[in-house]
């Protein structure tokens, strides 16, 4: 899988390329518009990830040049831009996802395979570890074919730990992901501790593997035994 | 302080001024004329002496005497009274004419006839110069009154022509809110005085204006100039934590981790302050204020659970309020997380809608908090508390844009918030 980068900020672009390294994913950089703009020409892009304010140009021109070219890579805008207008303007020249900063780099990953599984969506929609399939179009888990009864939270928890597999989340992570609109409000994440062993609980109980490792006072993480 | 008008001030003292010199001019005029007509009397009967002692009267004798006596009603002459010069009385005399006693002017005068000595007396009736006195003096009093209600007429229509500019200003003036973008429109004046008045609250105004603004902006440029630092904090630490860490090490980002997305939320609520500050909320639409709670409560109950509070809500009385849909969403989820974030373990959060008030009631530090402080921004009681001290500020502001009251209580050691639509 391959991604571009379009973020006038090398550090922010190279702790994102760092971080999704390790799944696998291939990440392009370019920090300003013209360089973005002959990237965009020269290849294609499972995904672009966009920041809305570079030095030589504005983010929604490269929306457009997007749109004019009929490119159909999936893009996420990630802005420290927060007001509805921006967003909504997004989405109008075809932003599939818009992210504001500061964001876990998490939330930035999940975001992105869900945008990717949308895009390449071809029929049947799951995501499989081991004995856990997860159905994203119905919304159901089963582990060894036995269905198991997850609440809208454990689906979604159990979506963000797989989705980074191999990595330390943090509680605020989780917690931010876990409470979408209102993330802004937490001023205390140790809600999903019982979120965690609910679903740690039903998944063993259904003869799954324990994937789900605590790291001290850190968080958490979905390891293959 | 009872404060006077300016306009009745003057007219007041002018009032005055007037009741004053009516009063003292009255008396003193008519004692002046008085003294006046007497005088003048005096030297008519004085006159007429003279003339008597210098005519042909030299030669008289005792019965033309009898005879002018008999003729005369104001002028007599008798024998030597013993007057040794001329003296002149004043006297209530009976007045068979009018039938009662009438003020006169009497003259004693020594005169000698035919080289005998007699005392000539001559009286005056003062009766009509009463009369003339009363008349002339209240005509001259009531010129002077037409005077002074003329001078006052004139100077307060003068007066309130002179300092209408001055009344537009103070309008204007008090009609003025900094954080509005409507500069007061001064009307201009040929008075000097008002005329730098005007400017000079122009350029006040102006001034501080500017200083508002930059200040306003500062904190929005700021608080968007932090975003980018934030984020590549907040992607460094997710990059470290993925290294293979001690235990101390891990807590050590832990404890960052939790500082960094406290500076988050401190941001986003500058950034938000200053957007209410910023931006206009026109769009007015109904609420439904009991949906919202209860589409919400699940969150916060989880939220509650760290604490183990109990929340109970009593939300029989729907309450439609008119307004900004973002912003009463923002008002409700600080005012519970606010019951949230300042309550005891084990407390209870109580939320009660009734007609046009919502109130959030909830456990606390059993002290009651300073209503004058508590909204200000950055006003925290407990320094160690995990909040920013500006939710409130944040409350407080989205009342005051939308016209609803907040009010704070402290009643059977229960915090209560109380906003009225």
């Amino acid at each position: 899988m391959k991604i571009l980068i379009i973020e006038d900020e090398r550090e922010i672009a190279q702790s994102i390329k760092d971080y999704f390294k390790t799944n696998g994913i291939q990440c392009e950089t370019a920090e300003n518009y013209n360089l973005a703009v002959t990237k965009i020409d020269s290849y294609d892009y499972d995904c672009i990830l966009l920041d809305l304010m570079l030095p030589d140009g504005d983010g929604f021109e490269i929306l457009k040049e997007l749109k004019s070219k009929n490119k159909t890579e999936g893009v996420i805008i990630i802005s420290a831009k927060e007001n509805l207008e921006t967003r909504l303007e997004g989405f109008n020249l075809g932003a599939d996802d818009y992210l504001t900063k500061p964001f876990h780099l998490a939330e930035l990953l999940v975001r992105m395979q869900a945008l990717i599984r949308r895009k390449n969506f071809k029929g049947s929609n799951s995501i499989i570890f081991n004995e856990i399939v997860v159905d994203i179009f119905s919304k159901t888990v089963t582990v060894n074919d036995t269905k198991l009864d997850l609440t809208k939270k454990e689906l979604d928890l159990l979506l963000f730990l797989i989705g980074n597999e191999n990595k330390v989340l943090s509680k605020s992570a989780i917690a931010e992901h876990l409470s979408g609109d209102m993330a802004d409000m937490l001023d205390n994440h140790d809600f999903i501790y019982a979120h965690i062993k609910n679903l740690k609980k039903k998944l063993t109980q259904a003869g799954s593997g324990d994937y789900i490792k605590t790291v001290y006072g850190l968080g958490y993480k979905w390891e293959n035994e | 302080m009872n404060n006077k008008k300016l306009l009745h001030k003057t007219t007041n003292s002018f009032l005055i001024y007037a009741v004053i010199i009516l009063l003292t001019a009255a008396p003193v005029f008519y004692y002046i004329c008085q003294w006046l007509y007497i005088y003048e009397t005096d030297e008519v009967l004085l006159f007429h002496k003279g003339d008597f002692v210098n005519q042909s009267h030299q030669n008289y004798t005792a019965n033309d005497i009898a005879a002018w006596n008999k003729y005369n009603q104001n002028v007599r002459i008798v024998a030597d009274m013993g007057v040794k010069k001329d003296s002149i009385v004043g006297e209530m005399l009976f007045e068979p004419v009018a039938n009662e006693k009438e003020p006169f002017r009497i003259l004693y005068a020594p005169v000698e006839i035919n080289g005998k000595k007699y005392t000539y007396i001559e009286k005056r009736n003062l009766v009509e110069m009463e009369g003339m006195v009363f008349s002339v003096a209240a005509m001259f009093l009531f010129i002077i009154m037409i005077l002074l209600i003329g001078i006052i007429w004139i100077s307060k229509r003068l007066a309130e022509k002179i300092w209408k500019p001055f009344y537009n200003t103070l309008g204007q003036i008090q009609d003025f809110e900094i954080d509005k973008n409507n500069p007061p429109h001064f009307i201009p004046t040929d008075i000097d005085e008002f005329d730098r008045l005007n400017k000079s609250l122009e350029r006040l105004i102006e001034k501080n204006t500017a200083i508002y603004k930059s200040q306003r902006e500062f904190v929005e440029n700021a608080a968007h100039e932090l975003q980018t630092p934030l984020a590549l904090f907040q992607t460094k630490i997710d990059t470290l934590q993925q290294l293979d860490l001690t235990r101390e090490q891990s807590e050590l980002v832990a404890s960052l981790n939790k500082d960094v997305s406290r500076l988050n939320r401190l941001n986003k609520n500058l950034l938000l302050l200053s957007k209410i500050d910023n931006e206009i909320y026109p769009e007015q639409e109904t609420i439904i204020l009991n949906e919202y709670i209860e589409k919400h409560l699940d969150f916060f109950t989880e939220q509650a659970q760290a604490k183990n509070l109990t929340i109970s809500t009593n939300l029989d009385n729907t309450l439609s309020i008119k307004g900004n849909k973002a912003l009463a969403e923002v008002l409700l989820n600080n005012l519970f997380l606010n019951a949230i974030r300042h309550n005891v373990k084990n407390g209870v959060i109580e939320i009660v809608t009734e007609n046009n008030i919502l109130k959030f009631i909830n456990t606390g530090p059993e002290i009651p908090l300073t209503e004058q402080t508590i909204f200000n921004r950055f006003s925290k009681v407990n320094p160690s508390s995990q909040g920013n001290g500006l939710g409130l500020a944040i409350i407080k502001k989205i009342c005051d844009i939308s016209h609803w009251d907040i009010h704070y209580s402290f009643n059977d050691n229960l915090h209560i918030f109380e906003v009225t639509f």
